[in-house]
């Protein structure tokens, strides 16, 4: 059975379209990343499966129960780290895990959550009114964990975190998910989908444009990765050799430089070929793929941008 | 069923706000004050007689409940769910497993916790000074007045908490609160009215079925129902509920007031010489109050005020998007 499975879900807030029949599953057990930049639909979709807002059309299930009638059924058995939340100012860190325990009726010590995700006990004292962005944000991912949810959706979960507390994050979301949950996140940054999903979604504008495993987007970012090289002399030979390395697909020559479009894991032999060509490499960069990048390996030369099948190869050749 | 969760944490949360100390403690200061000067200063004594713990209630407390009560009532319960709603943590809320009328009840049993106990405490401090001075204290009297005095607070956070609810923001809510506010407060009684002289203008509805139609719109304001309630305990004999229903009514004609005793609320209209010519009296006849105008339908109409806040906040905040 499917953990979470979304089915054409249409959202219109007023004119304004936010999702345009997402279609959408994720299995039991895997760590699936919703990618997708700011005001894609990312938390109008997380929202739907919480029941937060009503979809206009189409249907979503969560542990084979529908969003709509039987939310709180869902909740019972989910964690969920929402985007745009506010913690209650006048309860201390532990007054709010005692208020998930007692509503979730779940028999867990406090402590020990608070512990996992790096609150000091003397800051679980203190009123949560007075927290930082970081550490409220781990405050609610303890919340989250309450219970051993089955589910865990996280909204952007490493904003506010810094680099630690973005590693503890990935470090919990891969202990949960040995624990047997499922894990949902959003995220508008690659390089956090990379490091610890099965599986990946991508949304754009309202629409689902591709679902793919981790090493199909992997080769999809590395045909994207651009290398560029400033030669001393920029001779044919140089770039002609420079051609002939095997991944790469397209070289650009701007003034001194050559801008050559190539798969990540070649960047040496392409330095290489330079060398023995004659050229001497005075400097080079690589530019990694953004996310908008990515976005256009997935889409580009494709009237249906719902190319599930995408293949990394396919589209760098298109 | 989890909304008793949601209403301890809310009780914990919101007994917290300073603010709301700071109301309970000039509430409490306005009920120690009358009976501080009974203490202090023999009022309540006149010319060696005393005027009773009756009088107090009914020319003092009463004024005193049904004009700064509901404000108190109002401020703890304006924001409960809507500032939660601007400020995000709904969301942490209704992540867990709470439905949305769980949250609505919680947060209404919770709130009135909040405003239920520091209430609770100065009525308790409040009887210490009554007790001390030298009016006679009659503890069943006192606790009477006390109790459907909460009822009524608990009234006003109820639909305080449900405009909460039914709004976007807190500025609509505290808007909409004033508003029920100023009407149940200052307006009522007009619109009663109006809608009485209309009835009999453009309906032709006119004599006791008019003045049943008043007295009924009349009984559904909350401030109403409390305070005639509350002269019906207050009153001496079985005669007590008629008369408090009779005053509500005030300045009509003879012939009016005849009506209203006689027809609408089925008593024994007298007229006696009064200090400005003829009044009518409305004494006890052989029949009782109508069971619509009794103590006990005017509880019910105060009592509806709950439910009925509570269902249209629900509807509303059902249908609306985090």
């Amino acid at each position: 059975m499917a953990a979470i499975e979304l089915d054409g879900v249409r959202k219109q807030f007023g004119g304004v379209t936010a999702l345009e029949g997402v279609d959408l599953t994720v299995e039991e057990g895997e760590i699936y990343g919703f990618l997708g930049p700011n005001g894609a639909g990312k938390s109008t979709t997380i929202n739907v499966l919480l029941d937060f807002v009503r979809p206009t059309n189409g249907t979503a299930r969560v542990l084979g129960h529908d969003v709509r009638e039987e939310s709180t059924a869902i909740r019972e058995r989910t964690g969920v780290l929402p985007e745009g939340y506010d913690v209650y100012d006048r309860l201390t860190g532990r007054e709010h895990l005692e208020f998930v325990i007692d509503s979730k009726d779940a028999y867990v010590d406090p402590a020990e959550l608070l512990d996992r995700v790096g609150l000091d006990p003397e800051d679980a004292q203190r009123k949560a009114g007075g927290y930082s962005k970081g550490m409220a944000q781990r405050l609610v991912l303890a919340m989250a964990l309450v219970g051993e949810p089955d589910l865990l959706i996280l909204d952007e979960p490493s904003s506010g975190l810094d680099p630690n507390g973005a590693r503890m994050m990935r470090e919990i979301v891969r202990e949960e998910n040995e624990r047997g949950a499922t894990v949902f996140f959003s995220s508008h940054i690659l390089g956090q989908v990379e490091s610890v999903c099965d599986r990946v979604g991508i949304i754009q504008d309202g629409q689902v444009i591709a679902e793919d495993s981790i090493e199909n987007l992997q080769e999809a970012t590395d045909v994207e990765t651009t290398l560029t090289v400033s030669v001393d002399q920029r001779t044919d030979a140089v770039v002609s050799a420079v051609r002939d390395v095997s991944g790469v697909t397209a070289v650009d020559e701007t003034g001194s430089e050559l801008v050559v479009t190539c798969s990540d894991d070649i960047k040496m032999d392409v330095l290489n070929a330079i060398e023995e060509a004659g050229g001497e490499v005075e400097d080079f960069d690589t530019h990694e793929p953004s996310l908008e990048e990515l976005f256009a390996a997935y889409t580009d030369g494709t009237d249906q941008p719902q190319s599930r099948a995408a293949t990394a190869g396919a589209e760098g050749d298109a | 069923m989890s909304w008793d969760v949601v209403a301890r944490k809310e009780f914990r949360d919101a007994l917290r706000s300073k603010g709301l100390w700071v109301l309970s403690l000039v509430f409490t200061a306005f009920f120690v004050i009358p009976a501080g000067a009974a203490l202090w200063w023999d009022v309540g004594i006149r010319g060696g007689q005393e005027v009773g713990l009756q009088l107090l209630i009914e020319y003092i407390y009463l004024n005193i409940v049904t004009l700064f009560l509901p404000l108190v009532a109002i401020f703890a319960g304006y924001a409960a769910i809507s500032k939660e709603r601007t400020s995000g943590s709904l969301k942490l809320l209704l992540s867990l497993p709470h439905s949305r009328k769980d949250v609505i009840i919680g947060k209404v049993v919770g709130r009135c916790g909040v405003v239920g106990v520091p209430l609770a405490g100065a009525f308790i401090v409040n009887a210490l000074f009554l007790i001390a001075s030298r009016l006679t204290f009659k503890p069943g009297l006192y606790v009477t007045f006390a109790l459907f005095s909460m009822v009524f607070a608990l009234v006003i956070v109820a639909v305080a908490v449900s405009i909460s609810g039914a709004v976007e923001n807190s500025l609509y809510s505290i808007i909409g609160n004033m508003t029920f506010f100023v009407s149940i407060t200052f307006f009522w009684n007009l619109w009663a009215n109006s809608i009485g002289d209309g009835l009999g203008e453009y309906l032709g509805v006119t004599g006791a079925a008019n003045w049943t139609t008043v007295l009924f719109l009349k009984l559904l304001n909350p401030s109403q129902a409390y305070k005639t309630i509350m002269n019906s305990m207050l009153g001496d004999g079985s005669n007590a509920e008629r008369l408090a229903r009779y005053r509500m009514f005030s300045g009509g004609n003879n012939s009016e007031q005849a009506t209203i005793c006689s027809d609408v609320l089925a008593g024994n209209a007298t007229e006696v010489p009064g200090f400005m010519g003829n009044r009518t009296v409305c004494q006890e006849s052989a029949q009782s109050v109508p069971l619509y105008f009794s103590d006990g339908a005017a509880l019910f109409y105060l009592l509806l005020w709950i439910g009925l806040a509570a269902a249209v906040s629900y509807y509303t905040f059902n249908q609306y998007d985090l």
